[in-house]
């Protein structure tokens, strides 16, 4: 078993890591644009009783 | 003997073949090739593919049996029908092979390999090197881990 899974790491972490080093290693030109791939923002609405609870920014506390 | 051999020869010619080679499959190889950031191939029919995967690197020639497989950071070659050989550097990612013999690369990061840049992968080694020097806890350690080896591999392919 590799060391990153007994670690506790799945297979989408190392995905997740790969992309960055990759996207980190591009010539300068194409660099700013491949980085803006790093972060993904996930907006979750809980409904109650037919409307939206509250909106907040997934990863908020 | 040699009469021997021929009759070998058209025993393989009248061979009865049954199971899986009674399934009709064609001899091309429809290979869609896509990561998050571009779309290489779409059903384009190419004469080969090698892969790296966690499993080992291997090649993809049409009738290959249908295979799923997770990437492994590093060079896909693909050998289009003209000849034309492009290496592309994919981070991760998976593999799949039909019974159609079609084949589907799906990686999250891929870029040609003229678009790395040997400095900037070199400079990210060190860091990620640095970071696996002073990881604190186990999975810290893992994570830094991953990424020298992602780095090196990517140094590598900049560098051959």
């Amino acid at each position: 078993m590799s060391a990153w899974r007994q670690a506790g790491l799945n297979y989408i972490n190392y995905s997740n890591i790969a992309a960055k080093m990759l996207r980190r290693a591009l010539k300068p030109e194409l660099r700013a644009d491949a980085l803006k791939r790093d972060e993904s923002h996930v907006r979750i609405t809980p409904w109650l009783n037919g409307r939206p609870a509250h909106l907040k920014a997934a990863g908020a506390k | 003997m040699a009469f021997r051999g021929v009759l070998r020869n058209v025993a393989r010619r009248l061979q009865v073949r049954s199971y899986a080679s009674d399934v009709a499959k064609g001899d091309d190889m429809a290979l869609t090739f896509a990561a998050g950031n571009k779309v290489f191939y779409d059903k384009v029919v190419v004469k080969q593919v090698d892969v790296p995967s966690l499993s080992g690197a291997f090649g993809i020639l049409p009738k290959h049996v249908p295979t799923l497989a997770v990437l492994r950071p590093g060079v896909v070659t693909v050998i289009e029908n003209d000849g034309k050989t492009s290496k592309i550097f994919v981070s991760s990612g998976t593999v799949t092979v039909n019974d159609d013999s079609s084949v589907q690369v799906l990686a999250e990061e891929a870029h040609p390999l003229e678009n790395l840049d040997r400095g900037a992968a070199q400079e990210s080694l060190s860091k990620a090197q640095s970071e696996f020097n002073s990881a604190a806890n186990e999975k810290a350690k893992a994570e830094a881990a991953i990424a020298v080896e992602v780095a090196e591999e990517i140094l590598k392919a900049a560098s051959g």
